[in-house]
C-alpha cells in the first residue's frame, strides 16, 4: 500500500506541474515540422506485439493503454 | 491515376494529437491521407530448452474517411507450441504427473525441469475501433475486442475522449474499457489447494469459470518544445474472477530432505497441490514518455511503475534510437529493463509440515523477476510502402522463495533461467 500511495502522490505532482506548467510550453503551429515527422509518431503495431509478449511473461501489463485482459496466457 | 487529397489541417493536428497514442484522423501522413493503412508483420517468439514457441500473424487496417472519421481492425493469429513450467520443483527421484485432460500421465526424469509438453494452442484475437471529432479539440473512439482459444474466450468493449487545449500543445484523454473472459480449462478448472489425483479421477476439478477485467485511463501529452513532447498516464485496472491459472500447481516437500512427499493415497503420485490465486486483483501504473526529435533522427525514452494488491511492484524502463542513416533507410537500436518483486502468495514450494496458505502460487511469472530485452530493427521505405526486419533477443532471470533451498533442492536450479529470440518482419503500405 505504501508503494500505491507513492505512485498517487507522484501522479499528483505530476498533474499539477502539467497544468502549472502547460501555459508556457508549446510551440507555435508552424513550428511543428519535427513533431509530424513519422519517426516520432509511435508505433502501435510493434507495441501490440511487445505489449502481447510480455503480457504473457511477467506480472505487469498496461500503462500506456489497457492493461486489459484477453488471453489464457496469463 | 487515384486522386488523393491533401491534409495539411490534419498533418498540423497529428503533430500535436497523434503523438504518444491520441486520437487523429490517421497517423501523420506529412503529404497524404490515404484511403487505406496496412500495417502486417509475422512474428516467431521462441524460448530456449524446449520451452514456447510461437508463430504469430497480425494485420492491422486503418480507413479514413475524411479527416474526421476512421476505423481501424486488426486481426491476429497466434499459433504456440512447446513446453511450460508446471510449478513443481525438479527431484532427484523421477516424478510422474497427471496431464491436465487428466486422461493420461507423464514423468519428468531425475533432475529435470518440470515442464508440461502438452501446451499447444491457437488464438484468434479480431479487434475494431471508431474514431471521430467532436468539435474542433475533441476526438472520441469506441471499440470491440474478441479473441478465442480453444480453452477461452474474451470479449472487450472500449471507449475513449480526449480535448485538445493551449493550441493543441496539450493534450488531455480519459478512457475505459471492460472485458469479460471465459475459461474452459482441459479437463475442467481445478479446485483451489486441492491435489494433482491419478488418471481418471477427477475430484479435484470442476466446470468452467470466468473473469471480468475493467481498465481506467487518465492522461495527458504535452508538446515541450520545437523538439520534444512528453505523455504521462495513470491506468487503474481491477480484475474480478477466476484469477488463477489452471494448469499450474506447487510440490509438497519435506522440510527436512526437500523430496517429494506422497499424495493421496491410490493415486500413485506425489502431493502436487493446484495453485490458488485470490479472486481479485486491483493494479494501478504510471507511464511516462519523453520524445526527443534530432535534426535527423529521434529518441523514445519511457519508464512505468506499477503496484498492485497482491503485493507485485515493477518498474520497466525502455529506450528506443531510431537512426535515419539514409532518407529511406533507418536502424532502430532497442534496450528494456523489467523488474519486479515477488506477490505475497509466491511459493517455490509448499512444506508439508506447515498449515495450507489462503493462496498459493509457484508460478514463476510471480516472483522475484528480472528481465532484460534488446534488439535492433531494420527498416526500409520503397516507393509502395515499408519493410521491415527486427530482432530481439529476451532474458529472463527469476528467484526462488528464500527458503525453498532445502534438503535435495539445494543440488537442482530451481527457476532456470529463460531466453528467448524474438523474430518480426513486417511491411507496411497505403493504397
Amino acid at each position: 500500500m505504501t508503494s500505491a500511495r507513492t505512485i498517487s502522490i507522484l501522479l499528483a505532482s505530476l498533474a499539477i506541474a502539467s497544468l502549472c506548467g502547460c501555459a508556457s510550453l508549446g510551440v507555435e503551429p508552424w513550428e511543428r515540422d519535427l513533431h509530424a515527422r513519422e519517426d516520432m509518431q509511435p508505433n502501435e503495431h510493434d507495441a501490440a506485439i511487445d505489449d502481447h509478449i510480455y503480457f504473457s511473461k511477467e506480472a505487469s501489463s498496461g500503462g500506456r493503454g489497457f492493461a486489459g485482459g484477453g488471453c489464457g496466457c496469463n | 491515376m487515384q486522386l488523393k487529397r491533401m491534409a495539411i489541417g490534419a498533418t498540423l493536428a497529428n503533430a500535436t494529437c497523434g503523438l504518444l497514442g491520441a486520437l487523429p484522423a490517421a497517423p501523420v501522413a506529412a503529404q497524404e491521407v490515404s484511403d487505406w493503412e496496412i500495417d502486417t508483420s509475422i512474428l516467431y517468439y521462441g524460448e530456449d530448452n524446449e520451452r514456447v514457441k510461437d508463430v504469430s500473424l497480425m494485420t492491422s487496417a486503418r480507413r479514413a474517411l475524411d479527416e474526421d472519421r476512421s476505423f481501424d481492425l486488426s486481426l491476429t493469429v497466434d499459433s504456440l507450441t512447446g513446453a511450460t513450467p508446471s510449478g513443481a520443483v525438479p527431484s532427484s527421484q523421477p516424478q510422474t504427473f497427471t496431464s491436465p485432460s487428466g486422461k493420461d500421465s507423464y514423468v519428468i526424469e531425475p533432475g529435470a525441469p518440470p515442464l508440461d509438453g502438452s501446451f499447444l494452442d491457437t488464438r484468434f484475437a479480431l479487434s475494431g475501433n471508431w474514431r471521430q471529432s467532436l468539435g474542433d479539440s475533441m476526438r472520441w473512439s469506441a471499440g470491440l475486442s474478441a479473441s478465442h482459444e480453444y480453452d477461452y474466450l474474451h470479449i472487450g468493449v472500449n471507449g475513449r475522449i480526449e480535448r485538445d487545449f493551449n493550441q493543441r500543445n496539450s493534450t488531455v484523454y480519459l478512457g475505459a474499457a471492460y472485458g469479460q473472459d471465459d475459461i474452459s480449462p482441459v479437463g475442467g478448472t481445478p479446485i483451489g489447494l486441492a491435489p494433482m489425483l491419478e488418471v481418471d479421477n477427477q475430484a479435484s476439478k470442476l466446470g468452467d469459470d470466468s473473469k471480468s477485467v475493467v481498465d481506467l485511463l487518465v492522461g495527458a501529452t504535452q508538446v515541450l518544445t520545437r523538439r520534444s513532447v512528453m505523455e504521462v498516464a495513470y491506468s487503474y485496472g481491477l480484475s474480478d474472477g477466476y484469477l488463477s491459472d489452471p494448469y499450474k500447481f506447487l510440490s509438497v516437500v519435506d522440510r527436512g530432505t526437500g523430496l517429494p512427499v506422497a499424495g493421496p493415497a491410490g493415486s500413485g503420485l506425489n502431493l502436487y497441490l493446484y495453485e490458488s490465486r485470490p479472486d481479485s486483483r486491483t493494479k494501478q501504473s504510471l507511464f511516462a514518455e519523453w520524445r526527443y526529435a534530432l535534426d535527423r533522427d529521434s529518441l523514445a525514452l519511457n519508464y512505468r511503475i506499477m503496484n498492485d494488491d497482491w503485493d507485485v511492484t515493477s518498474q520497466t524502463i525502455d529506450a528506443r534510437y531510431h537512426w535515419n542513416f539514409t532518407p529511406n533507410s533507418y536502424l532502430e537500436p532497442h534496450v528494456r529493463y523489467y523488474t519486479q518483486n515477488a506477490a505475497d502468495f509466491y511459493r517455490t514450494v509448499l512444506f508439508n509440515d506447515e498449515a495450507l496458505p489462503a493462496f498459493a502460487s509457484a508460478d514463476h511469472r510471480l516472483a522475484d523477476l528480472d528481465s532484460y530485452t534488446a534488439g535492433l530493427k531494420y527498416g526500409r521505405r520503397t516507393a509502395h510502402g515499408e519493410f521491415s526486419v527486427r530482432l530481439e533477443y529476451y532474458h529472463q532471470v527469476s528467484d526462488p522463495s528464500p527458503d525453498a533451498s532445502v534438503g535435495d533442492l539445494g543440488n537442482h536450479d530451481l527457476l532456470p533461467p529463460m531466453s528467448a529470440v524474438i523474430a518480426q518482419l513486417g511491411y507496411k503500405f497505403r493504397f
